[in-house]
């Protein structure tokens, strides 16, 4: 697992912390990096399902989005979201804000991801 | 943009997505009551695939209807059949395929027409992911029905004669064109029912165009503006039965509900 902080192959997204992201947000992103897709063998972050993460006095908010509008492991993957951070020390609440936009797209994965997911056997 | 964005949307807006969603709602039901009954295993498939994509979609809506105020309590479990806002297409559980088939094509496209109507900030980006699912939908069921007005006209022709007025009825008077339309007017949609009860009718008169199948002409007093509820957007007080809403809330498993 690796904070991806690189861009993706969408123009304009960025996955990973900010260059101005203290140090707290920068752990932030590298929990949500543990946190595993349960559907294949990447992280949220790696999926590009994190779009963003903010932490105002110990409050986390984490904007999210999903591949699939109908994925049936919605709830279980905002509640693994939610156990992750409030294991980091100075994390007192979590948020979640789920975006549609922009729409996510396969072309958002890095190619550590699209690696990761070949040697899986499964292709994207 | 923000998608927590909480703008307050005009009430006619919160009438007007608690329909589409209270269709997704039951278009979820009716897809998958027969997803172990079509005549084909693609047609079960899709049926499991298109369930998904709808309750899906009405997770998102009701999330949006909850930011504009609306309890959600009252949203997912304690609304009585009569407050429901579906389509009065999907009233009813359809007898047999082929009229399966026109109810789900005609009350699907008709839920994404009005959704991709919607001009306002906090659809952006949900509404082209809805378009996603959509496009699968409505292409393979178009597909069916070329090939039910092949193999059963009758069939085909009899159940637009049912559902095609109710349809109309869900989308609303002709008389709301782009000029008088009220959520065209208040900038939250950007095409009138009007011109929605048009481009339904072209595309299946296309559709059938090079078959036996006729489809019933675009009345446009269907439905009476006097008489048209904008809420449930009907002109009468059907609804769908009791039983599909206990299982819509799911009342005979709260027992296992995890809190």
């Amino acid at each position: 697992m690796s904070v991806n902080s690189v861009d993706a192959g969408t123009p304009g997204f960025h996955i990973g912390p900010d260059e101005d992201a203290d140090e707290l947000e920068r752990e932030v992103w590298e929990t949500l990096d543990t946190v595993p897709d349960p559907h294949i063998p990447v992280s949220l972050v790696e999926m590009a399902m994190i779009y963003d993460v903010d932490v105002d006095a110990g409050e986390a908010t984490v904007t999210m989005t999903f591949p699939c509008m109908g994925c049936p492991a919605y709830d279980m993957i905002k509640d693994d979201v939610r156990a992750a951070l409030r294991t980091i020390r100075g994390i007192t609440g979590v948020e979640i804000e789920i975006t549609w936009d922009p729409v996510w797209s396969k072309d958002m994965l890095t190619e550590t991801a699209h690696e990761e997911l070949k040697d899986a056997g499964i292709s994207l | 943009m923000n998608a927590e964005a909480e703008t307050g949307w005009p009430e006619a807006a919160v009438d007007y997505v608690q329909a589409i969603a209270d269709t997704k709602l039951l278009l979820g039901q009716r897809y998958g009551e027969w997803m172990l009954k079509g005549p084909h295993l693609e047609d079960n498939i899709s049926g499991a695939s298109n369930a998904q994509d709808e309750i899906g979609q009405v997770r998102q809506l009701f999330r949006l209807l909850k930011q504009q105020g609306v309890d959600e309590e009252w949203l997912e479990s304690e609304r009585a059949p009569e407050e429901y806002a579906n389509a009065p297409t999907l009233d009813e559980e359809a007898e047999n395929w082929p009229t399966f088939v026109v109810q789900a094509a005609l009350t699907d496209r008709t839920a994404w027409l009005l959704l991709d109507a919607i001009d306002h900030d906090d659809f952006t980006g949900m509404v082209q992911k809805m378009g996603e699912d959509e496009y699968f939908h409505l292409e393979h069921q178009d597909g069916r029905l070329e090939t039910l007005a092949e193999s059963q006209p009758d069939a085909v022709e009899a159940a637009l004669e049912r559902y095609f007025p109710q349809i109309l009825t869900f989308i609303g008077p002709a008389t709301y064109d782009q000029a008088s339309d009220p959520l065209v007017n208040a900038g939250f949609t950007d095409r009138s029912v009007a011109d929605i009860r048009g481009a339904l009718h072209e595309h299946y008169v296309e559709l059938f165009a090079s078959t036996d199948v006729s489809v019933p002409p675009l009345d446009g007093d269907v439905p009476d503006p006097d008489q048209w509820d904008a809420k449930r957007r009907r002109t009468d007080d059907g609804h769908v039965e009791a039983s599909v809403v206990d299982q819509l809330q799911g009342v005979s498993n709260k027992e296992y509900v995890i809190e």
